[in-house]
């Protein structure tokens, strides 16, 4: 993308009024994007994003200017940009950059840029078909087949010079349904940073397209969920997006390193219930948030966040780490050259626990069983949360009984975690964007199911 | 590339290519900010982002293809993926360009001068300083942050359209976290326009008095109340469901109001105006995303639907014509619809009055999780909130940590008054929205 001895020039003139630290992160993405509106395609997105942001640092303070030229001339004016911005002065830094390969450990097979637009259509029409044949009661059906190609490329003051490429797939279906002039939707969302290979046994777009139209057709006959304070049983996949939101926002740098969090300075406390161990694993072979190299050139791994209940880590990027005195755990990502980096997840989850999913679901006297799980969000300094509950059940003397719309769960993280008091063995993982001030990144959350003894549930 | 040699590199490619009906959409936007910590500057952004998107109509489908890199080389890809793209099409409906040749309106505003970086870093340092200074109990983490921003949008099209705004502004936002000790809270206060009548020691008090004054806040009883939505959080509501008043949305059957011009779709007291020159809004704009000259309509008013919102394709299909309301999420991507800034029209009585009237209820003045708790196709939403209860008429203890639960259709219809005190929420973007505080008569709220 870049020549390394450009690089160098580059990285130089960006630390030339005494950064202490200078970076280059290039990126080539071709984005691509394909939908079906109820049976038809119905656009094409189709975009090239490419640039550069170059950032400094001094101490504790970082600037980053980003360019969409990246000619050395380009590069050249957006590193003066960035050095006028740090401060005054003559610092001299010489950079010998040296490329180091980290490899990939999420092969990809068939590059979906490769791959000619009709065939992607093939997928579509084969989830759009299953999703209106399912039931008579779903009316409309919108459904996409995204896929990414993210080049990067970063050079550090550091001596580092590296690139990555990053494929992901994802198959995004809505079915609509319709009861009784009631409106309801049920989604799923499979993807993988994998190519289109991953349709070859990995993703059945059948079995999407019926996946999301049952949702949308239990949910149209679906009444109120009631309002009060419940056991919640949360099935596992998407749920995990309750230890995203509620504790995990709350374990980056970017909150912890400010104070700003409900967790900061508790490393090696108690701070939620022993049945909880979670961890953000960035290695995990082809997962949708997985990374081979964080967006400042350090390796993913495996974070071990809380284990039986003890605070053993917190995700951390290279300017967090300076100000917590602490390593990068490989967790700086950004959308794109356009964003600075900060401290983010990668695969979020609950670790599998000791209980079953019918043992949770009999322990609940009355309750909610939230099923499927939408999107949610947190404060971190306050620690309260909100999630919506895609498809929600009542449970009655441990049987699971009519299904409910409208829930929604809130509460604070760090009351919420310390009220998981089971934990079921079967983990899954769900797909996810989460969205922050580095802008937004493919994530994966997952939980095996867990129950929560008591949490506000809204409903009417 | 400059813009201008690109639009000639495009128009050329898409002349070899046989194409006569084409348009190019370019936006460049470029921000500088800096934020704070402590008494210190954390960070400093200078950014520079953009991009364009050429579309085109071949075999009587629009192709769409974008890039952010300008270069002869990447002119010919964008107009041989756009012809590639079209081709994959199916939807039957009728494609339009905008023809040139139409009068705009004159939107422009008395300029002022942007801050320059050390600017931006001497009020910043000035916002830290003054909210350390509102409260005793502020602390670390409180933020204060600016921004000076310019963004320009050309759009060029083979029938003769060839328009350009150019808009620059400036950010105040800062963020007072406060503590008693034992639990934390946050709040914040942003202003756009010129930093000379920035009152900084006003917005730090501002936001730390909001932030303290829910420290140690109970729950709300769970049961169904009165609310009063405050300005922010009733603006935050009709940023959510804004949709549902998309013509596209409506056709598509994703909005219940397909069809429903001249009926009574909310309570008397309510108007909704879109408005494109909004006095307060940071971008008014005369031209919509497909070059369509823009204009101010009432989409309801005392409670009768008038117009949907329209882009040239909903209102050829719908047999009406567009209200100028074609927008574009960036510089890629299609051409869908979005209001501007879309308002409820102020009533009469004041936020005492309104609440005096509610009597016994909750007064809301924070939703969260709006992308998550809402259904912007059902209109279902619970919501996580936070506010004060209201007793005899008057704000009383502060809550949080609750839902109010109910679904927008029938929200528009259980206003019963409406206030005088508008607000706008704008982040500094072409599209905004404004309301004032509004009672409704019964909603659900889950505490404890």
């Amino acid at each position: 993308m870049i020549a390394r001895d450009v690089c160098e020039r580059v990285l130089q003139r960006a630390a030339s009024t005494g950064a202490d630290y200078a970076e280059i992160f290039a990126e080539y993405t071709v984005d691509n994007g394909i939908r079906m509106i109820t049976g038809k395609v119905d656009a094409v997105d189709d975009t090239v994003i490419a640039g550069a942001g170059i950032r400094v640092f001094k101490g504790l303070r970082s600037v980053m200017a980003s360019t969409v030229d990246t000619s050395e001339a380009g590069l050249m004016r957006c590193a003066e940009r960035a050095a006028e911005a740090l401060g005054q002065g003559d610092a001299a830094m010489t950079i010998r950059l040296r490329e180091r390969l980290f490899g990939d450990v999420h092969p990809v097979r068939v590059a979906p840029v490769s791959v000619p637009n009709d065939e992607k259509v093939s997928v579509l029409r084969e989830a759009d078909a299953a999703a209106r044949n399912y039931d008579a009661c779903i009316k409309r059906t919108s459904c996409s087949l995204i896929s990414v190609d993210h080049s990067i490329l970063i050079a550090t003051s550091e001596g580092l010079y590296t690139q990555d490429r990053q494929i992901r797939t994802r198959l995004v279906m809505t079915a609509v349904a319709e009861k009784n002039g009631e409106t309801q939707t049920g989604s799923a969302n499979p993807g993988y940073r994998m190519g289109m290979e991953m349709f070859e046994g990995l993703v059945d777009p059948t079995a999407v397209g019926i996946e999301a139209a049952r949702q949308a057709a239990v949910m149209a006959g679906a009444g109120y969920c009631p309002a009060g304070v419940m056991p919640v049983a949360i099935g596992n996949g998407f749920g995990g997006v309750i230890f995203h939101e509620a504790c995990g926002h709350s374990l980056e740098a970017s909150s912890v390193a400010y104070g700003v969090s409900q967790f900061a300075g508790k490393l090696g406390q108690k701070i939620a219930n022993e049945k909880v161990t979670a961890i953000d694993d960035g290695t995990i072979p082809n997962a949708w948030g997985s990374i081979n190299i964080d967006d400042e050139g350090t390796p993913a791994r495996k974070n071990v966040l809380i284990e039986k209940g003890i605070l053993k880590s917190y995700m951390i990027d290279k300017m967090g780490g300076r100000r917590m005195n602490m390593e990068s755990t490989g967790s700086a990502r950004r959308e794109s050259y356009a964003y600075a980096t900060t401290s983010r997840m990668t695969n979020t989850y609950i670790a599998p626990g000791e209980d079953s999913d019918e043992s949770i679901i009999a322990s609940m006297e009355y309750g909610l069983y939230a099923k499927k799980m939408g999107g949610g969000s947190v404060n971190p300094a306050t620690g309260e949360f909100n999630f919506a509950v895609n498809e929600g059940y009542l449970v009655r003397n441990g049987k699971i009984c009519e299904p409910v719309r409208g829930a929604s769960l809130v509460g604070k993280g760090s009351e919420a975690i310390q009220k998981i008091d089971m934990v079921s063995a079967e983990l899954e993982l769900g797909q996810g964007m989460c969205g922050s001030s580095s802008g937004s990144i493919p994530v994966n959350v997952g939980e095996p199911m867990i129950r929560v003894s008591s949490i506000t549930v809204g409903g009417r | 590339m400059k813009y201008e040699d690109f639009k000639a590199a495009v128009i050329a490619a898409a002349q070899s290519e046989g194409l006569t009906d084409y348009e190019l959409y370019y936006v460049s936007d470029e921000s500088t900010s800096v934020d704070t910590f402590g008494h210190e500057v954390k960070s400093f952004t200078d950014a520079t982002s953009g991009g364009a998107c050429f579309r085109c109509i071949a075999g009587g489908k629009m192709g769409y293809a974008s890039t952010e890199q300008l270069s002869e080389e990447t002119a010919r890809a964008v107009v041989l993926r756009a012809k590639e793209n079209a081709a994959v099409l199916e939807t039957e409906e009728e494609v339009f360009l905008s023809e040139g040749g139409k009068t705009y309106a004159d939107v422009r505003r008395k300029a002022y001068p942007l801050p320059t970086p050390e600017k931006l870093i001497e009020t910043v340092l000035a916002g830290q300083k003054a909210i350390y200074a509102a409260d005793s109990a502020v602390i670390d983490g409180s933020e204060t942050g600016a921004e000076t921003f310019r963004h320009s949008v050309a759009i060029y099209n083979s029938r003769g359209l060839d328009v350009k705004s150019d808009h620059s502004g400036a950010v105040y936002y800062t963020v007072a976290v406060v503590s008693d000790g034992n639990e934390m809270n946050d709040s914040y206060e942003i202003k756009i326009g010129s930093f000379d009548e920035l009152d900084i020691p006003a917005a730090a008090a501002k936001a730390a008095a909001d932030a303290k004054s829910k420290l140690g806040a109970g729950v709300a009883p769970t049961g169904n109340y009165p609310v009063i939505f405050a300005p922010k959080a009733m603006a935050d509501l009709l940023t959510t469901f804004s949709g549902v008043f998309s013509a596209e949305n409506a056709r598509k059957g994703f909005s219940r109001l397909m069809g429903k011009e001249g009926e009574t779709i909310a309570a008397p007291c309510v108007t909704l105006t879109d408005d494109p020159f909004y006095a307060e809004a940071p971008m008014p704009m005369a031209f919509d995303a497909e070059g369509s000259p823009t204009f101010t309509k009432n989409l309801v008013e005392n409670g009768v639907l008038k117009t949907l919102l329209h882009n040239l394709k909903s209102a050829a299909a719908m047999g009406k014509t567009t209200t100028g309301n074609a927008a574009k999420r960036g510089y890629n991507g299609a051409v869908e619809i979005r209001p501007f800034t879309l308002f409820l029209a102020p009533g009469d009585l004041t936020e005492e009055e309104l609440l005096a009237r509610a009597g016994n209820g909750v007064y809301i003045d924070f939703l969260g999780g709006l992308h998550a708790g809402a259904n912007p196709i059902s209109g279902d939403f619970s919501l996580q909130s936070a506010g004060y209860m209201i007793e005899n008429g008057k704000k009383t203890r502060a809550v949080r940590s609750f839902t109010v639960a109910g679904n927008f259709y029938d929200l528009l219809k259980q206003i019963t008054a409406v206030a005088n005190n508008i607000e706008l929420r704008n982040m500094g973007s072409v599209t905004g929205f404004a309301a004032p505080a509004v009672l409704v008569n019964g909603l659900s709220v889950a505490g404890e």
